[in-house]
């Protein structure tokens, strides 16, 4: 089961943990260490000390010592990271936070570290941190450690959703669930991104339990391709939440492409409980430009654009149909801007790429493809490194 | 264990590094790479900054501190380059050292309240908030714009909701509804003296409703509709919960609509919450409006009962006694009020007027010169911190 380590692991499974991550650094240590002018011995006997009260899990002895060695040494990388692990082991996260963070700006290349000053930060609730580290660690990359990569996957997916980018968390745990049982980890975290709800897992009301735990059954199936599955939880959603913002909009996107019909009316509905719903609109400004009823697209894109002026989705939609009803100039305006406000999204540059070939504008055609492929490949090296 | 021995030999190896080193440094001069000088160092040190070397940055400037712990700069340069790093225990250290330094103190408390808001020191970090905000709120925009949130969080903490609102305000209208952001307006909204670190995870939604319904109501041009979106959501699930129907009535006031939807808000918020001061006096004021001086009275006299601190509550006294021709009590009240706002043009022109009542000339001249004086320089358009400055600073409470 994934889960948070705190939560979800033994003390045993930590320390076993400990050790390989220390496998994963001690070379690097080894070699780092001699950079620095030497110090007494008494450093030295205190390091040695700690690491053999370590060692034999004494671990409250080998904290205390690697504190009186860094006292001696303040930034000895090996001292700072064997007693940062040995906190987060024993649930001390605010000092393990403190000791990673100083390892991590002597290290900065060790992915595990950002791993664990990540978990750290989410255990003390410093949400846009931890989300910025435990991305860190992704990209670094922490070796072949599943336990910690899951639990640094999921922990991300999470906060996603918590700092509201709800379609990035449901990639995530899209990723995830392709190796894995629909369990009510996922299934609570699916939940929460579906029903675009700012929260953690234990910040669910009680009272919505139940909705969050059949939106995530719903998603959770559809990421494993299992529509009838899918179907059933979110009708049941549908019928027992009715009134819930978040929910039509839910059943809608999903039917959006099998039945367009029913998803439109899904998303009708949802807007007649949520008013500003802006992904709303704009699913149905989507829609409407792939059936050609362009004027309903840029109505729906506009009112989304005006509830939310620096949107790049709502350019996205907006360029897309005025570039399917014929309108090129003010169409390739709007994925400018959308470019600008999101120059790393592949769907703008693929978009400006047709465009600008349609209107004889080459070299800038040329520009934009060349930009897409190394976009994707950058996805592609980011994805494998992940992986 | 095994994995430890390379490590041993590395240390052993250190252990008669230091005599050979030192023999090479005694030997062949030319071979030493360490700067000697304090001159050297501190130029080494800003090659360091300039080029992003932040760790060795780092050492030399500890390094040039150990020569001149006197060095401003480098303690200023050391804290600011431990704060890029997150590292701020050691940032505050330098920057507690910095401070006796330097004559320009403002940018330094900000930084140094921000790494006691990080170590958990928060009343310090308080006390060093509003010394950057005394010496005027110096700092690039993006430091400003991390010192007002994280102060605004603070006063929070403290009980100050409305200052805090105002601090965050500006902030929203820049930066639209962040989470970060919709979260503090949610707290202090709630009036919560919570900070985001600490609030209880079953109230985490109805912070994010009403920290929403907040930040949209202000919006440039705000956003009323959706404001009431959020806020009609909040009272779908927390219908019960105290501090919901004191912000829905608060909301209905800003939004300037029919006051009655306010008033029945207020009403309710006291039937869940019976020492609700702020609901009692705005209760208080719309039965003063409506000359319902008894109900009006009674709620003003609780108020004071549960707070009696309180400024507004005694201004209110005061004026239901001037509203009932009671001069005397009236006079009473409000120079209480004085005492405990005394920089409210409102409190010093009712007590002009009680004065006068009581026929004591010069001292209702001298306050109604006075309410003129502040009216005058609450009208005056001004930012948010210069108008907070007396709002925040402790001496003035």
């Amino acid at each position: 089961m994934i889960g948070l380590p705190q939560q979800r692991k033994t003390l045993c499974r930590r320390m076993s943990l400990l050790v390989k991550m220390a496998f994963l650094v001690l070379t690097m240590l080894a070699t780092s260490e001699a950079g620095h002018a030497t110090t007494p011995q008494s450093f030295q006997q205190l390091s040695a000390a700690a690491d053999r009260a370590r060692e034999r899990s004494r671990d409250d002895d080998a904290i205390q010592l690697y504190r009186q060695a860094l006292a001696l040494r303040p930034e000895s990388a090996e001292c700072l990271w064997y007693l940062g692990l040995l906190l987060y082991a024993k649930n001390q996260f605010f000092p393990a936070r403190d000791a990673l963070r100083t390892f991590v700006a002597l290290r900065p290349e060790t992915g595990a570290a950002w791993a664990f000053l990540g978990l750290s930060e989410f255990q003390v609730r410093e949400y846009a941190r931890a989300l910025d580290h435990l991305r860190r660690a992704m990209a670094t990359g922490m070796g072949d450690d599943e336990d910690l990569k899951q639990s640094v996957f999921y922990s991300v997916s999470i906060l996603l959703s918590r700092l509201e980018q709800y379609d990035d968390s449901i990639g995530m745990l899209g990723a995830i669930v392709n190796t894995k049982q629909c369990d009510d980890v996922i299934i609570e975290a699916d939940g929460l991104a579906g029903l675009r709800m700012p929260l953690l897992p234990s910040e669910i009301p009680q009272d919505r339990n139940e909705l969050v735990r059949l939106a995530g059954k719903g998603v959770c199936a559809a990421q494993q391709g299992r529509v009838d599955d899918a179907l059933k939880s979110f009708t049941t959603m549908r019928d027992s939440f009715p009134k819930e913002p978040g929910v039509h909009f839910l059943v809608g996107s999903f039917l959006m492409n099998t039945r367009p019909e029913e998803g439109i009316a899904e998303m009708k509905r949802e807007l007649e409980i949520s008013a500003s719903h802006v992904p709303a609109r704009n699913r149905l400004a989507e829609q409407y430009t792939k059936s050609g009823q362009y004027e309903d697209a840029l109505k729906s894109a506009r009112e989304a654009e005006k509830l939310e002026p620096k949107n790049f989705s709502v350019n996205i939609t907006l360029g897309e149909a005025l570039l399917a009803k014929g309108d090129t100039a003010e169409g390739i305006k709007e994925l400018e801007t959308a470019r600008e406000r999101a120059p790393e999204n592949t769907r703008i540059r693929w978009d400006l790429a047709r465009a600008y070939t349609a209107i004889g504008r080459t070299e800038d055609a040329k520009r934009e493809k060349q930009e897409l492929e190394r976009l994707q490949q950058q996805n592609n090296f980011t994805d494998a490194k992940q992986e | 264990m095994v994995l430890q021995r390379p490590s041993r030999v590395y240390f052993s190896v250190m252990a008669v590094l230091p005599s050979f080193v030192l023999f090479l440094l005694l030997v062949i001069p030319a071979f030493a790479k360490e700067p000697i000088t304090f001159e050297e160092i501190s130029e080494q040190a800003a090659r360091a900054v300039a080029q992003d070397r932040s760790n060795d940055a780092i050492r030399l400037f500890r390094a040039g501190l150990k020569l001149h712990p006197g060095w401003a700069e480098g303690w200023w340069s050391l804290g600011t380059l431990f704060y890029d790093q997150d590292r701020f225990s050691d940032a505050a250290a330098a920057f507690r050292r910095f401070l006796p330094l330097t004559p320009k103190r403002g940018p330094a408390y900000a930084f140094l309240a921000l790494c006691e808001y990080e170590t958990r020191d928060l009343d310090q970090s308080l006390r060093h908030f509003r010394a950057w905000a005394s010496s005027g709120w110096p700092g690039t925009r993006e430091t400003i714009d991390v010192a007002v949130f994280h102060f605004a969080l603070l006063l929070t903490r403290e009980g100050k909701f409305v200052e805090a609102l105002y601090l965050l305000t500006p902030e929203v209208v820049k930066m639209g509804n962040t989470p970060a952001l919709t979260e503090a307006m949610g707290l202090a909204s709630l009036r919560m003296r919570n900070l985001p670190e600490d609030c209880p995870p079953e109230r985490r939604e109805m912070v994010w409703l009403a920290g929403q319904a907040a930040a949209y109501a202000e919006h440039f041009p705000p956003d009323y509709a959706r404001a009431d979106e959020y806020a009609d959501r909040l009272l779908v699930h927390y219908d019960t919960q105290p501090e919901v129907h004191f912000f829905r009535g608060t909301l209905f006031n800003f939004e300037k609509k029919n006051s009655a939807e306010a008033e029945r808000e207020f009403r309710k918020e006291l039937g869940i919450s019976p020492d609700h001061v702020p609901a009692m006096l705005e209760l208080a004021a719309i039965d003063l409006g409506d000359d319902n001086l008894e109900e009006a009275s009674t709620l003003a006299k609780r108020a004071i009962q549960v707070d009696p601190q309180n400024a507004e509550a005694h201004h209110i006294m005061g004026r239901v006694w001037l509203a009932k021709d009671q001069p005397e009590p009236a006079a009473a009240e409000l120079e209480t009020a004085k005492r405990l706002a005394p920089t409210s043009s409102n409190v010093r022109s009712h007590l002009a007027i009680a004065y006068g009542k009581l026929g004591r000339v010069q001292e209702a001249k001298a306050e109604a010169a006075l309410a003129i004086s502040l009216k005058k320089k609450e009208d005056v358009p001004t930012t948010p911190q210069e108008k907070l400055k007396l709002a925040t600073e402790p001496e003035q409470r």
